[in-house]
């Protein structure tokens, strides 16, 4: 009887695995395989055209340079801004204290397309479009709440005996941040980065409207190799070169999430 | 700390101190530009005529009254809200049953299977769409022929229900994995005392479930129905490329709407549309802070 419902789970996680993975099988077949007549090569068979032509083509390498510089910048401004505000959320009560996180997790699940024409028209106006560096600004709409939410779970696990002693030994608050608080909540900092991380690297509606003419992310240089020939040997090649940072993240929290990490709200 | 007082009550407790301010200061100015200046603007763009942005023509509440007049907001706003009851009404439960499975699973199988599941989530959201429209094709993909082989009929451009079919399996496959990790985080953090308290009293595994668990995943479990209700309700890109809407507006939901207002730079009326939906949003979230809300302790209130 045990062994029997062992088996059943076992064939159940993988009849989900099978679910997840054979549409994406197919994608990275697909980016294997030459999708249009080229000279040299039969259409339809194993080729490593798509990816030699990414090489080749400064574009494509330019958007993934985009793509990592906007999501680094984002991941840092959202925890350098995060920690402290979740800090004080998690030690302090103060004046607004709930308004303020009500409001946070108002803008968390705001549609990024509600506020994606005012936020085109305030960017073009200060000169933030078209650059990575307006697209990671953008994205703390919707990840400085996921940051400080996730934070403050890990910083209210601490004992408050923690903070009391290392103010005892004369550490300042900024001392105390980076040589105990960060150390201690280190998990909770990998998978607040790893929140941030994926709901910026996957975001298209704001990313789109800010970058038409120029910065583009790898998403929307996806976008732009639609057309009358598509080369869906090429789109697929670089939608799996688009999952590679993004599975090397899974990879780093995996043992996180699997002992589950503090949530609270 | 004082001696008698438990751990948990010192722990509701926080020192009243408006300093904190200084704490929350940088992440709110951050907010207030790509947040609230936004919102600002487009409440004002929302009582103007903006056939271009330097010279407004004030028309009140002429753009709200064409939205909430037009039997076409109130035919999407239907789709949508059938959209998420039928996403929440599969994903959670399967999402919790397998976090269920997981939690008595080997410590190697939970990391495998959490590890399988997340990878939808690092997909940009744009791919999603191509991915299974590519995997559906009935002529290279592997569903597509599979189906056809089978002799199915499927046609998910112009059947409505297989179009809708498509659209929620596509995002069970996208999202799962968010109700799954949540729903683990919530379970792993229930202390081992509980189970061994049920097991004296023999307790059944439902009662386990229903008395324990999922009392104790009740924060999370919230918080991955409002993240899952919000997101599918305004579901866009996705829906967008599957069938741009169609057949004959089956899949029209709210964003695609709006995003076809903004696509035609109509600023006042997307603008009015933006703040419906804003105010559908507010609601949402309000109604999830009251319902939740009942768990804060009332020590946190500041001393008046």
């Amino acid at each position: 009887m045990k062994s029997l419902t062992s088996i059943l789970r076992i064939a159940l996680f993988a009849g989900i695995g099978a679910f997840i993975l054979v549409p994406l099988a197919q994608t990275i077949i697909t980016s294997f395989v030459s999708t249009l007549p080229r000279a040299g090569i039969a259409e339809g068979h194993f080729s490593l055209v798509n990816y030699l032509n990414i090489l080749q083509s400064p574009v494509l390498k330019q958007s993934i340079l985009n793509s990592i510089i906007y999501v680094v910048l984002n991941v840092a401004l959202c925890l350098g801004v995060g920690l402290p505000a979740a800090y004080a959320f998690a030690r302090y009560s103060f004046v607004g204290d709930r308004q303020l996180f009500f409001l946070l997790l108002v803008f968390r699940i705001t549609p990024t397309v509600v506020l994606s024409l005012p936020i085109f028209v305030l960017f073009a106006q200060i000169g933030l479009e078209n650059t990575p560096v307006g697209i990671a600004l953008v994205h703390c709409v919707f990840n400085i709440p996921i940051a400080i939410w996730i934070l403050e779970g890990f910083i209210a696990s601490v004992p408050r005996e923690f903070d009391e002693t290392a103010f005892l030994d004369g550490h300042s608050l900024p001392g105390f941040f980076f040589r105990h608080l960060v150390p201690a909540i280190a998990p909770g900092i990998g998978v607040t980065a790893f929140f941030c991380f994926i709901f910026s690297w996957v975001e298209v509606v704001l990313a789109r409207i800010l970058t038409t003419t120029g910065g583009k992310p790898i998403t929307m240089a996806i976008n732009a190799l639609f057309g009358f020939r598509t080369d869906f040997g090429l789109v697929m090649a670089m939608t799996v070169l688009a999952l590679v940072p993004g599975i090397a993240m899974i990879y780093f929290v995996r043992n996180h999430l699997a002992k589950g990490f503090v949530i609270r709200t | 700390m004082c001696p008698g007082v438990s751990p948990l009550q010192s722990f509701d407790m926080k020192p009243y101190d408006n300093r904190a301010w200084f704490l929350v200061l940088p992440a709110l100015v951050i907010m207030t530009f790509v947040g609230i200046l936004p919102l600002v603007a487009v409440t004002n763009y929302s009582f103007q005529d903006l056939f271009s942005l330097n010279n407004p023509y004030w028309v009140g509440l002429d753009w709200y009254r064409n939205i909430v007049r037009s039997e076409r907001f109130y035919a999407s706003l239907a789709r949508s809200f059938l959209f998420s009851a039928i996403v929440l009404s599969i994903q959670l439960p399967l999402g919790i049953w397998i976090a269920l499975l997981l939690q008595r699973s080997h410590r190697f199988i939970v990391s495998t299977v959490l590890v399988l599941i997340t990878l939808p989530l690092v997909v940009p959201w744009n791919m999603i769409p191509v991915i299974w429209l590519n995997f559906i094709n009935p002529n290279a993909g592997i569903a597509g022929r599979l189906l056809t082989w089978l002799g199915a009929g499927f046609d998910y451009k112009f059947n409505a229900l297989h179009t809708w079919i498509v659209l929620v399996v596509m995002d069970t496959w996208h999202w799962l994995g968010l109700v799954v990790v949540l729903a683990y985080a919530g379970i792993s953090g229930i202390p081992a005392a509980y189970y061994q308290a049920a097991a004296i009293d023999a307790a059944s595994e439902w009662q386990v479930f229903r008395f324990i668990q999922l009392p104790k995943m009740k924060t999370v479990l919230s918080m991955a129905v409002l993240l899952r209700f919000m997101d599918s309700f305004m579901i866009y890109i996705e829906a967008f490329r599957i069938n741009a809407g169609g057949p004959d507006s089956a899949t029209a939901f709210l964003s695609l709407d709006l995003g076809e207002e903004i696509q035609a730079f109509n600023y006042g009326p997307s603008a009015a549309r933006s703040m419906v939906y804003f105010l559908i949003v507010l609601t949402v979230a309000w109604t999830f802070k009251a319902a939740t809300s009942t768990r804060a302790p009332v020590a946190l209130e500041p001393a008046t």
